[in-house]
């Protein structure tokens, strides 16, 4: 019997559904935005739209560079002119590019000058540096964390830790990774990374930008009442964020019950809408970027639209070592996707 | 209009869904299905594993790719381990062999629109 009960269960998962307005003291997201710092999709529907604005299409199509280096030795990032150079003049966000957090070592450098490393159970050892072992990994550790702040070390150079630290990175274990790196800062030094990291053969990468429209799309009604929606009269926040993954998967909308090949159908109550606008992101996205978006959609609603809505939605990278904030991502405990539509946040952890 | 009050709710694994992107890869080169027989394919996996009752589990193709026979599924959350284990042993086709690559698996159809895991820098 136990075997039949394990044979019907699925992985469990939480799905946290936040409902506000913009001007409210509670609501949370710039602070959802600001703290999710590897994004690496970002999207938007707008209902009632054929063509976007001309502010929208200008921020989209200029959302800024990102770069990839090969074999960048991790000494590199602990050094005194890295930190100054970069980590303390704005937001500098690094990924390990290729690596699967469920299998390789993985690294992250977060714009708050926090350097952490998922590395298994041997890497770690040979490190010989101070971590914890990773939440996901079991009874028996097989990935362990580090957690190393640069702005910390960066007080006193000569410290017994930095110096550990140092020995560890050039001596002891070196390691050499592919990473994707992105730089928020008001200055004008824009030829500062190329330059730094030209020993690593460094490449600016412009962010995929996919732009549709979408003709008699069939969307749910929406109510901003309640989350759980109303029989008849509105969906529910789960029904709604079903259906979004079914536009951007481009999934058919309007199949029969008895169709053998698919069942999926709009939730009811729904509507017809003439044409829908969408436009999708790739790359590795700074928040900044995001949070500058977000306002911009927001001013959507300034002069009177058709639209009832609009989503703005973000996707993780599946192998960072961090959700949001510094809280540890696991790979097979679900991502971190975010969607947001005015009045409706809804996000998943 | 008064401003939308806050709420807050979390919920506990509230799909009664869960979705798979799979892909089908054969040893041999130039073989082609459609939608309908890729469907029958994944009916008959459930079959050879679970049976009848496995074979009358309903999935959805909600997706499908002809030139790389790739999809996306839809499953009732109580049958994913059936499906997936059905998927994961089904070797041959017409005495072809072939094999599933399960490229993702998520409660929610909007992490599945999007696989960081693919990301190609030019």
């Amino acid at each position: 019997m136990a075997t039949l009960r394990r044979l019907q269960e699925a992985p469990r998962h939480l799905l946290v559904c936040e409902k506000s307005n913009f001007g409210h003291d509670k609501s949370r997201h710039k602070h959802l935005v600001e703290t999710h710092y590897h994004n690496y999709r970002v999207s938007f529907l707008i209902p009632e739209c054929g063509l976007l604005s001309k502010e929208l299409k200008s921020l989209v199509m200029d959302i800024g560079p990102y770069y990839s280096v090969k074999n960048l030795p991790l000494h590199e990032l602990i050094t005194h002119e890295f930190i100054n150079t970069f980590v303390k003049k704005g937001s500098f966000s690094a990924l390990t590019y290729n690596t699967s957090i469920d299998e390789d070592n993985t690294v992250a450098l977060l714009p708050n000058g926090k350097l952490i490393l998922s590395l298994d159970k041997d890497t770690y050892e040979e490190t010989g540096l101070q971590g914890r072992p990773s939440r996901y990994s079991g009874r028996k550790s097989m990935k362990f964390v580090i957690s190393i702040d640069l702005m910390d070390l960066s007080l006193n150079l000569d410290s017994k830790k930095y110096r550990r630290i140092s020995w560890s990175f050039k001596e002891k274990k070196p390691l050499k990774f592919d990473f994707l790196l992105a730089w928020h800062h008001t200055g004008t030094e824009e030829s500062t990374m190329m330059s730094y990291f030209s020993k690593y053969q460094i490449q600016e990468h412009q962010p995929k930008v996919a732009l549709s429209t979408v003709r008699e799309l069939q969307c749910p009604v929406l109510r901003s009442s309640g989350l759980a929606g109303e029989p008849e009269e509105a969906c529910s926040a789960l029904e709604f964020f079903d259906w979004l993954g079914a536009v951007f998967c481009s999934a058919d909308l309007n199949n029969e019950p008895y169709n053998f090949i698919s069942t999926y159908c709009c939730p009811q109550p729904s509507a017809m809408v003439a044409q829908a606008f969408l436009c999708t992101i790739t790359g590795f996205i700074l928040p900044e970027k995001i949070h500058v978006l977000l306002e911009q959609l927001c001013h959507y609603f300034d002069e009177p639209k058709l639209a009832p809505w609009v989503t703005l939605t973000v996707q993780g990278f599946a192998d960072s070592p961090v959700a949001w904030r510094e809280k540890e991502h696991g790979f097979h405990k679900g991502e971190a996707t975010s969607v947001r539509t005015g009045p409706t946040t809804v996000h998943h952890q | 209009m008064p401003a939308t009050a806050y709420e807050r709710v979390v919920y506990k694994s509230p799909s009664e869904y869960h979705y798979m992107k799979v892909c089908l890869e054969f040893q041999e080169h130039g073989v082609g299905l459609n939608v309908a027989q890729f469907k029958q394919l994944l009916v008959s996996a459930l079959r050879d594993l679970f049976g009848e009752v496995g074979a009358a589990l309903p999935v959805d193709v909600l997706t499908y790719d002809e030139k790389t026979l790739s999809a996306i599924l839809r499953i009732c959350s109580s049958g994913l381990v059936k499906l997936w284990s059905s998927l994961t042993l089904f070797g041959a086709y017409k005495s072809k062999k072939c094999a599933f690559r399960v490229i993702q698996v998520s409660p929610f159809l909007l992490a599945l629109s999007g696989n960081s895991r693919e990301q190609v820098l030019d």
